[in-house]
C-alpha cells in the first residue's frame, strides 16, 4: 500500500487520469447494468402475462365462451387457457382498487366482462389465435400482448447493443490510458526495475506492485462509482417510485428465489451490483497494468 | 567456477565487444578486470550476469551453461550474484534498511532473516548507525557502502563490481576497497576498474583487456598501465 501511495505521489496527474477514466467507465457500466437488468425484468414480466386476452361482451353466455375455449384447446396451439369469470374479474378489480373506495362503489360483477387468458405454445401461433377469436360472436375486445413484448424486446435489444458498444469503447479508452500512464510510471522506475532484475527478481515479482496498483485503483474507482450512483438513485427514488407506480416487482434475470429484485431494488441486488462494479474495476485495472508491464518488462 | 572458453560477443549493429576470450575463475577468487574504456570489461560482467548472451564460445557459471540459446535459469543464476555499480543505484524513496532489504525480499527471506542479515551487513560496512537514513542524507562513499551491503546480503556468492570507486575521491575509494578486502576468501569478487593504484596495492589476480581481447592474465597480481 505504501508503494502505491508513493507511486501516486510521484505521478499525481497520470494517476488521476487513470483513476478518472476508470471511474467514468465503471459509473457508466453500473448505470447500464442497472438499466438492462430493469428492462430485462420488464420483459420477463410481460412475457409471463397472457399473450392473448379475449374480453367478451357482458351478455355473452359462459357456454359460448367455453365452446371457443375448447376449440382453441383442440387446435393444439394453446399452451394453457384460463377462464376469468365475471365474479373473478370483480375480485381482481377489488384487489387492484382496495385503497380507493370511490372506485369500488356501484361496481358489480354484471358490468365486468368475462375473459379468456390464452398462452400460445409458440409465438408464431399468437397471430392465428388472435385472428380466430376476433371473428367469434360475443367477443368485445382482443388484447394482443405480442406487440408489447416485441416493443420491449426491441427496446431491450437496442439498449443492450448500445451499452455493449459504449462499454467496449470505454474499455478501450481505459486500457489505452492505463497502459500509457503505467508505461510512464515504469519509465520513472527504470533503474529500480533494472536493479531488481539483476538481483534475480522474476518478471512477475517486478510486475506485482503495478498489478496491485491497478487492482486497487479499480476497486477504489468502482466503490466510488457505486456510492455516487446510489446517491443519485436515492435522490431520485421518490420520483421513480411515483413514475413507476404501476410497475410490479421485477426479478433480476428470474432470480427471485435469491431475493434479487431490480425494482424496487432489494439489498441483495444492491450488494450484487457492488460486487459487479468492484470486480469489473479490479479486472480492468489489473489487465490494463498487466498488458503494459508485460510489454515493457519483456524488453528489459 | 566461472569459465570463458573462446567467448566472443558481437552486437547486432556489428561492433565486436569481445574476441575469443578464455579464462577461468575459481570459487572465492578476487579478480580485477582492467583496461581502457571500451576494452570489454563491462561486457564480460554483463555476460556473466546473463544481460547479454555470447555470440560464440562456451560460457559457464558453475552448472549454468550461459551459451545455451534456450537458457531459462536467469533468475536462479542472478540470485547467486550481488551487483555494485559506479552510480550506486540506490532508491531515493527508500531508506538504508529498505534499500538493502530489496535484495533479501527477492530471495524470499523472512522478516527476521532480513533484520538480522541487514544488521550484520551494516556492521561490516560501518553504517549500523544509519539504518533509517534516506539516501539524500548520505555521502557518495556511504551510498556505495549501502550498495555493497545490498550486494552481499543473502549469501550471494559472486559479487560483481563495475567501477565501484569510479565516482569516489581517493580516500573514500580506499575505504570501499577495505570493505571488499574483508570479503575476500568468502566470496568470488569480480572487480572492473581503471584505478591502477588500487589494483597494484591489493596484489590480486588481474585480467587486462584491450579492444575486446584478453591481453594479459596476471595471476600473481599487479598491473602496469
Amino acid at each position: 500500500m505504501r508503494e502505491i501511495l508513493t507511486s501516486v505521489k510521484r505521478t499525481p496527474y497520470q494517476s488521476l487520469a487513470s483513476f478518472l477514466i476508470l471511474f467514468f467507465t465503471l459509473f457508466l457500466s453500473l448505470f447500464f447494468f442497472n438499466l438492462t437488468s430493469f428492462f430485462n425484468g420488464i420483459l420477463s414480466f410481460v412475457e409471463t402475462k397472457p399473450q392473448v386476452t379475449v374480453y367478451f361482451q357482458t351478455t355473452t353466455r359462459e357456454s359460448e365462451i367455453f365452446k371457443i375455449r375448447d376449440e382453441i384447446q383442440d387446435s393444439g396451439k394453446a399452451l394453457s387457457i384460463k377462464y376469468v369469470s365475471k365474479d373473478e374479474a370483480l375480485k381482481i378489480y377489488k384487489d387492484l382498487n382496495k385503497n380507493n373506495p370511490l372506485l369500488l362503489e356501484m361496481v358489480t360483477a354484471d358490468i365486468l366482462p368475462p375473459s379468456l387468458e390464452i398462452f400460445a405454445k409458440q409465438p408464431s401461433y399468437l397471430t392465428e389465435i388472435a385472428t380466430y377469436v376476433k371473428r367469434q360472436p360475443g367477443v368485445d375486445e382482443v388484447i394482443f400482448q405480442k406487440d408489447i413484448i416485441d416493443k420491449v424486446l426491441t427496446l431491450t435489444t437496442v439498449l443492450r447493443r448500445t451499452s455493449i458498444f459504449i462499454l467496449v469503447f470505454l474499455l478501450l479508452v481505459s486500457f489505452v490510458v492505463l497502459m500509457t500512464t503505467t508505461a510512464f510510471k515504469i519509465a520513472l522506475k527504470k533503474d529500480e526495475i533494472e536493479l531488481l532484475r539483476l538481483l534475480g527478481a522474476s518478471k512477475f515479482y517486478v510486475q506485482k506492485p503495478f498489478l496491485y496498483e491497478g487492482a486497487i485503483f479499480g476497486l477504489v474507482a468502482g466503490t466510488l462509482a457505486f456510492l455516487i450512483f446510489n446517491a443519485f438513485f436515492l435522490y431520485f427514488y421518490p420520483f421513480l417510485t411515483s413514475y413507476l407506480a404501476g410497475v410490479p416487482r421485477l426479478a433480476f434475470y428470474g432470480l427471485s428465489h435469491l431475493n434479487l429484485y431490480v425494482w424496487p431494488p432489494t439489498p441483495s441486488f444492491v450488494a450484487l451490483s457492488y460486487v459487479f462494479v468492484a470486480l469489473f474495476g479490479i479486472l480492468i485495472g489489473f489487465l490494463g497494468n498487466y498488458l503494459s508491464t508485460s510489454k515493457y518488462i519483456s524488453e528489459q | 567456477m566461472i569459465k570463458f572458453d573462446d567467448v566472443s560477443k558481437q552486437f547486432p549493429l556489428g561492433n565486436i565487444a569481445l574476441k575469443n576470450v578464455s579464462f577461468e575463475i575459481k570459487e572465492n577468487e578476487f579478480v580485477f578486470f582492467v583496461g581502457p574504456s571500451g576494452a570489454g570489461k563491462t561486457t564480460i560482467l554483463k555476460l556473466i550476469m546473463n544481460q547479454y548472451a555470447p555470440t560464440s564460445g562456451q560460457l559457464t557459471v558453475d552448472d549454468y551453461n550461459l551459451s545455451d540459446k534456450n537458457f531459462h535459469q536467469v533468475e536462479a543464476l542472478r540470485k547467486r550474484m550481488g551487483v555494485v555499480f559506479q552510480d550506486f543505484k540506490i532508491m531515493p524513496d527508500k531508506n538504508v534498511f529498505e534499500n538493502i532489504a530489496i535484495s533479501l525480499k527477492i530471495l524470499g527471506s523472512s522478516h527476521q532473516q532480513i533484520a538480522e542479515e541487514i544488521k550484520e551487513a551494516l556492521n561490516l560496512v560501518n553504517l549500523s548507525h544509519k539504518t533509517s537514513v534516506f539516501p539524500a542524507q548520505l555521502s557518495a562513499g556511504e551510498l556505495q557502502r549501502v550498495a555493497i551491503a545490498r550486494a552481499i546480503v543473502g549469501d550471494r556468492e559472486i559479487i560483481i563490481a563495475d567501477e565501484p570507486t569510479g565516482n569516489l575521491d581517493p580516500k573514500t575509494a580506499w575505504d570501499i576497497m577495505k570493505i571488499f578486502k574483508k570479503l575476500e576468501n568468502d566470496k568470488t569478487i569480480l572487480f572492473a576498474t581503471h584505478n591502477t593504484d588500487i589494483v597494484n596495492s591489493l596484489r590480486k589476480r588481474v585480467i587486462v583487456m584491450k579492444d575486446g581481447k584478453l591481453m594479459k592474465d596476471n595471476k600473481k597480481g599487479g598491473y602496469e598501465a
